[in-house]
């Protein structure tokens, strides 16, 4: 089972974020604490004192906690679950709140792999996205991480920004790879409706369809150049490095998740909890389950399997396919995936059936052809 | 029975908006026929889409009883009549129902043609005309400049115009006072040959088809036989009433007198509207003049979006056309769109509320081709064929000539939007024929055009270079040779038989361009490349190329992203569904239209 844990703190939020965070307050942070233990409690019991095969610290800003907090979260966890067979545990940085008082009691905690906000390497484009860092910081704050012991770094890029080129994404790639951490994960940036930046778009010249798709395969390239493995849409990393909480995630491994607004998915069951700390306090105080409940059926499972297995390399295993639907995905959809090979949008090999790369740049639109009705 | 002394049979003449249904819902409520409670608004508009557009489209009589100040009890029929120029002669036989007519006017507007239109066929059937002047509670209202443009448009005497508020009430109980006065009392004999007009019509499910008439001559009664005289179908009336404004039955109703019957009339087209009931016994030497039976002008292919749909679009149409004798449709197959339906409506107004009450009421899933007209061809054979559909157009070798519907139009429009008018009519192929002022700054503009150029964008068109100020009326007059050819649409080198539309040959290449460049615009971009052509006959006289969709991507999904961006993309896989797939292409429904809306 993967683990993940919701800490809702930053100090104020980037434009580009609708991810449930709030302002730190010593109360607040007692509240949720509060919750989190008994959630964990609650939870554990439950599910039978489970295995975890890995854990992913997110956010929020998780380093903004102070350690001892960490510390204790990772204490209850320790005495709540098994982590004899936990293999990564990941915990999500901003530049701005690691330094030399932190950063060893957070490897202390066993932490394996960091995931550190980057973002972006030129300074525009953090005031763009209302990071509170500097390009010179974040490269400052990887080797530190470096020093400390880490040895699994993987650093976050938003591409596509107004003024974005392939020349200058390109070149900040070049400055990312000479850094040499382990993995990156780049998103095109995506405008998340009741975001800042959702309000104020208007006011900005963003990329066109065609440029974000020169961007992308540019970038990829670059990347696969330097020794990164494209594994997933928006992910890359070394050999041996790819994060195997998110590929648990596409290969729909169950799924726990603690604090507010986190989801779960256990079997065919789904649900998230309250994305208000005080809601989310009470729902474990009353031992209640988490809201929106949702039973995964067969036609939602195979939706998932289509839409999670594409965003990967590896692809969608048609036979997994044909024992959830009994159909030969091939046969099922014989005129288009022929039209997309045509297209050099999908490729099929090894029992196996991926996108490309610039299949995966259109990838929602070939997936939703392939959903089941 | 009703001494018919004390009948007083009226219509309303009105725009839309200018409070036709509001005045009823007033005249009901100040004689005390409904109360404020039961007060619906508008009470005679029954169909939601009625209201929501503001027309009236099946015409609904009541029967008021009125008592008036001196004491004498009154029975007043307010026989109701649809408001478009697609349902005139329904209009023509309402009005011929009655013995006179409130012309209501909107003191803040003016006349509009479509009024107009409708005085002169209340005039053509010697109706007492009493001008009502509406709106007299809003700030803007000028009952002078109006009452003197009726006297100038119409020269009916304004000097004792009613003026009314038909919302607060104001003035309405004179009006019916004058109204009583004015509007002679029916004639005929109780005793004589039974004689009485069909208005209206419709289907009922449980009651089969629903009559209102109007005896002109004779009486009705339960159990009775009856007649109808185009059909010489006999049958006996098994219910007798009046709407009031709920249905009442009567055993009787004799000259003069409105109402209602059945008589297990099966289908609507057994008592359409226009018709004389007579008595099978004493027949009538001659029917009620004006009867006709109505024909559609104006057609369009109606396809289900899913093939699976066909029955249920053909159920529905059935449905519909139990209660709207106008409606036509015939299967039709297109290769672009699988079976449909080739319908046939009265004008566009009937077309669009048709498709309206399609999608609302039955829930199809529609999609419609650009509407055409009928087109007379003479073939180099000799042989004359009718074709409403540009697909069915003979190839040009084997015709000698193309004719097509003309309609004379009538605009009524303030002058200063004069030049914009004709210049909108030259670029339609008008011929003008009059142009008169009616006072000093509106003026009737009259044109003979291709009704087809009526059916393209010209509503559109005149609404947005009059900034809406335009009012028309037209009615289709004669058939007319025309150099016309059939201009084809490609898409990925496939003809789509159901984008195929009629042009004139001097505009085709301009047509042709404009076309592919809309299509162009409403096809979204696809995962592959499509390609558009506009063709005539073999020669492409257009090309327009749609680059593939480049990046359509979800960035992140991670645990807690999965359920919402699976549930986007089922809803964007649902919303598709009203696309065509014609090949590997989605078409949308409106690219079938896109015809009509070329920008020029």
């Amino acid at each position: 089972m993967l683990l993940y844990i919701h800490i809702p703190f930053c100090k104020q939020k980037c434009h580009y974020c609708t991810f449930f965070s709030v302002p730190i307050f010593p109360e607040l942070l007692e509240i949720y604490l509060q919750g989190l233990k008994k959630e964990i409690i609650l939870r554990a019991k439950e599910f039978n004192y489970p295995s975890i095969s890995s854990v992913y610290v997110g956010g929020g800003t998780p380093t903004l906690l102070p350690p001892s907090v960490l510390e204790k979260i990772f204490n209850w966890l320790h005495k709540n679950f098994s982590f004899r067979e936990c293999v990564e545990v990941t915990i999500e940085a901003n530049p701005e709140t690691i330094n030399g008082k932190n950063i060893f009691a957070v490897k202390n905690l066993g932490i394996t792999r960091v995931s550190l906000g980057v973002q972006s390497l030129n300074d525009a484009d953090l005031k763009f996205l209302g990071r509170r860092h500097t390009a010179r910081e974040a490269i400052s704050v990887y080797y530190m991480l470096r020093d400390a012991g880490f040895n699994n770094i993987n650093l976050d890029f938003i591409w596509g920004l107004p003024g974005h080129t392939p020349g200058r994404w390109i070149k900040t790639l070049k400055k990312a790879i000479k850094l040499k951490p382990e993995h990156f994960s780049c998103y095109a940036l995506t405008i998340e409706p009741g975001s800042r930046l959702a309000r104020n778009k208007d006011k900005f010249n963003f990329p066109d369809e065609d440029m974000l798709g020169q961007i992308y395969v540019y970038g990829a390239e670059l990347l696969n150049a330097a020794g990164y493995l494209q594994y997933e849409i928006s992910n890359f990393a070394r050999m041996g490095y790819f994060c195997l909480h998110n590929q648990g995630y596409w290969e729909k491994q169950d799924f726990l998740g603690l604090g507010p607004s986190a989801v779960s998915t256990i079997g065919d069951r789904r649900w998230q909890n309250p994305a208000n700390i005080k809601d989310y306090q009470q729902m474990t105080a009353r031992k209640m389950q988490g809201l929106d409940y949702e039973t995964l059926d067969k036609k939602k499972k195979i939706n998932e399997l289509i839409m999670l297995s594409l965003r990967t390399t590896r692809g969608l295993n048609l036979k997994t396919y044909r024992k959830m639907t009994g159909k030969d995905f091939l046969e099922e959809h014989a005129r288009l995936i022929q039209l997309l090979y045509k297209n050099k949008l999908l490729k099929a090999s090894n029992g196996h059936l991926r996108l490309t790369r610039t299949g995966m740049l259109v990838s929602n639109t070939i997936i939703e052809r392939f959903m089941v009705d | 029975m009703t001494r018919k002394e004390n009948i007083r049979n009226f219509s309303i003449i009105a725009h839309i908006d200018h409070g036709k249904s509001t005045l009823a819902d007033r005249i009901m409520e100040i004689t005390g026929l409904i109360s404020e409670r039961e007060k619906k608004d508008q009470y005679l508009d029954k169909m939601d889409l009625e209201r929501e557009r503001g027309i009236t489209i099946k015409a609904q009589s009541v029967r008021i009883p009125y008592k008036a100040p001196d004491g004498t009890e009154y029975i007043l029929n307010l026989i109701d009549t649809p408001g478009h120029v697609d349902f005139s002669y329904e209009v023509s036989r309402s009005l011929a129902a009655c013995d006179g007519a409130l012309l209501v006017v909107d003191a803040t507007q003016g006349v509009e043609a479509q009024t107009l239109a409708n005085v002169y066929l209340a005039l053509d059937h010697d109706l007492e005309i009493i001008p009502v002047l509406n709106k007299i509670d809003l700030p803007g209202s000028d009952p002078d400049r109006v009452a003197r443009e009726i006297e100038e448009v119409i020269g009916l005497d304004c000097s004792d115009a009613c003026l009314v508020s038909a919302k607060t009430g104001e003035g309405v109980p004179t009006l019916l006072q004058k109204l009583v006065k004015q509007i002679p009392p029916p004639e005929g004999k109780p005793d004589a040959p039974l004689k009485a007009l069909i208005f209206d019509s419709w289907y009922d499910s449980y009651l089969g088809v629903v009559v209102l008439f109007r005896i002109l001559e004779g009486t009705i009664r339960l159990n009775q036989p009856i007649m109808m005289y185009s059909t010489g179908k006999k049958y006996e009336v098994t219910r007798l009433g009046v709407f009031s404004p709920e249905a009442q039955d009567i055993k009787e109703l004799g000259p003069g007198e409105v109402g209602f019957l059945c008589a297990g009339i099966k289908e609507l087209k057994d008592a359409r509207v226009g018709d004389t009931i007579t008595s099978p016994d004493r027949p009538i030497d001659k029917p009620f003049p004006g009867f006709k039976k109505v024909k559609p002008m104006v057609f369009c292919g109606l396809y289900p979006v899913e093939s699976a749909e066909y029955e249920t679009l053909k159920n529905a149409l059935e449905k519909l056309q139990l209660n709207d004798a106008a409606l036509q449709f015939e299967p039709e197959t297109s290769q672009a769109l699988g079976f449909g339906f080739r319908c046939g409506f009265l004008g566009l107004l009937h077309m669009e509320i048709i498709q309206e009450r399609l999608e609302r009421e039955f829930g199809a899933n529609l999609i419609a081709t650009a509407p055409s007209v009928v087109y007379k061809i003479e073939q180099v054979d000799g042989q004359v064929l009718e074709i409403d559909n540009p697909a069915k157009l003979p190839p040009p070798e084997k015709i000698a000539s193309i004719n097509e519907p003309f309609v004379r139009l009538e605009i009524h429009v303030p002058n200063e939007f004069v030049g914009n008018v004709l210049k909108l009519c030259e670029e339609k192929r008008g011929i003008q024929k009059d142009l008169r002022y009616l006072t000093s700054t509106r003026v009737i503009i009259t044109y003979e055009l291709p009704f087809a150029e009526i059916v393209f964008d010209f509503f559109d068109r005149l609404k947005s270079v009059t900034r809406g100020f335009a009012s028309l009326d037209y009615e289709v007059i004669d058939f007319r040779p025309s150099s016309l050819v059939k201009l084809d649409i490609l898409i990925n080198g496939d003809p789509v038989d159901a984008m195929s539309c009629i042009v004139h040959r001097d505009s085709a290449y301009h047509k042709g361009r404009a076309l592919a460049l809309k299509l162009k615009k409403v096809i979204p971009r696809q995962l592959f490349e499509v390609i558009i052509q506009a063709a005539i006959g073999n020669k492409i006289i257009a090309r327009e190329r749609i680059a593939p969709l480049r990046k359509n991507v979800t960035a992140k999904c991670y645990g807690g992203d999965i359920t919402r961006k699976r549930k986007l993309l089922e809803k964007q896989k649902e919303g598709k569904k009203r696309m065509k797939k014609m090949g590997s292409v989605e078409i949308p429904q409106e690219a079938f239209l896109a015809a009509l809306k070329v920008e020029e």
